[in-house]
């Protein structure tokens, strides 16, 4: 009986944790712990085991010199010495993490059609090469025209979309591996918005894509 | 079992530690910011040199990032919902994480600093985060005891830093087998249950 993952697995929870995930699989992350309770618990408790870990370790002393650099510093540190972290905010679908890449809304960004049921907007490249974007689904429309070459990270947020598996709801994480025949469909009610995070390139699997696919192929390897 | 109801009694350093903060945020007292560096510096430089061994350097610079945050960050630390330890060890790790993306080869544009929370009052509902607190105790005990396959495993991801893949390269193990032993581990400290 199959039956639909809507949670990071606890490992990819702990890499997250441990900062050790690549910055486009963590901004998945992020996006779906603003919506989920249970796995924000699960993250404060994975980062105590961090703090344990580190405690453990033998401790390697600093110097005088550091310790008086810094003494000397405080006075003249402002907060504009750090990055500021802007608040989660209740009022916007649009997560804190996201908000680096989307200034106003979903609306303004420059969608582009992909299908006659998708269309996407590309946010950024991490540094592993996995393509960050947006993917906007009409409602009741498919998204099946890609399968891909690594694994591909989704989290929903705006709307919902079903697959044989079963139905997937606003902040809902997900990870599809290569073999993945999936055929997700938006709900009719309305359109879905979802976070993607592919790590190769995305492979198409119409007719005419199929041909198309080695040249795509080749142009990452 | 009974390790899990009873409430745990922070050690009397933590408390000292936590006084030490409450004096930085309300006094700006420098004396007790030198004690947290006291207590602090030689771990952090530990965490750095635990993924860049011999790197004396990076780990002094990872010491400045923390201290000064703890220093402008003082006052929005609140002892009863956070551990100062765990507060620490996420200030550190969120400066590590920033400071190898702002040095990678491959650069990137994702800015991680909205993606980790700094403040332990958002995120998890603050009840639920000071009944976590019992299970501290039991997690340092559980650690203790772990076989050391798995105990290995967690210092690569935590503490090195290293990605599955990275673990799996450097034990000579299947990718599959590195994620089920992080999985058995975290089984085994119970931090997985949500209660
Ligand atoms: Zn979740």
């Amino acid at each position: 009986m199959s039956k639909s993952i809507t949670h990071p697995f606890e490992e990819l929870l702990a890499a997250y944790s441990a900062g050790s995930l690549p910055l486009s699989q963590a901004l998945c992350i992020s996006a779906h712990l603003e919506h989920c309770e249970s796995c924000a618990q699960k993250l404060a408790r994975l980062n105590r085991v961090g703090s344990e870990l580190m405690q453990q370790l033998k401790p390697a002393s600093a110097s005088d010199e550091l310790k008086n650099r810094l003494l000397d510093s405080l006075d003249s540190l402002t907060a504009d010495d750090l990055p500021e972290q802007r608040p989660l905010s209740t009022d916007s679908s649009i997560p804190r993490c996201l908000h680096q890449f989307i200034d106003r809304g979903y609306d303004d960004l420059p969608w582009k059609r992909v299908s006659s049921d998708i269309q996407s907007v590309e946010l950024c490249r991490d540094s592993n090469g996995a393509k960050v974007e947006l993917l906007k689904i009409k409602p009741g429309g498919s998204a099946t025209t890609h399968t891909h070459l690594g694994d591909e990270y989704t989290v929903i947020l705006e709307g919902s979309f079903s697959d044989e598996a079963g139905v997937y709801r606003e902040g809902d994480f997900m990870v599809r591996g290569t073999e993945d025949q999936h055929t997700p469909v938006a709900t009719q009610d309305r359109e879905c918005i979802c976070l993607a995070v592919t790590e190769g390139p995305v492979q198409f699997t119409g007719l005419f894509s199929r041909m198309l696919n080695p040249l795509i192929r080749r142009n990452y390897a | 079992m009974s390790s899990m109801t009873k409430r745990s009694i922070p050690s009397d350093k933590l408390v000292a530690l936590g006084a030490c903060m409450t004096r930085v945020a309300n006094d700006r007292d420098k004396s007790a910011f030198a004690e947290l560096f006291d207590h602090y510096a030689p771990q952090i430089r530990a965490y750095s040199l635990a993924r860049e061994p011999g790197s004396d350097l990076v780990a002094d610079e990872l010491v400045q990032e923390v201290m000064t945050r703890v220093w402008l960050k003082a006052s929005s630390y609140n002892s009863s919902l956070a551990n100062l330890n765990t507060w620490i060890f996420t200030l550190a790790r969120n400066c590590r994480i920033d400071y190898l993306r702002r040095n990678s080869r491959y650069a990137t544009e994702i800015d991680p600093t909205d993606m980790f929370n700094e403040m332990a009052d958002e995120g998890p509902d603050p009840f639920q985060l000071a009944q976590q607190s019992r299970a501290e105790e039991s997690i340092r005990e559980g650690l203790k005891q772990l076989p050391r396959e798995q105990s290995e495993i967690l210092t690569k991801v935590y503490l090195e830093g290293k990605s599955h893949q990275q673990a799996s390269d450097e034990l000579k193990l299947p990718l599959g087998t590195v994620k089920s032993r992080v999985r058995l581990a975290l089984k085994k400290l119970e931090v997985l249950v949500v209660r």
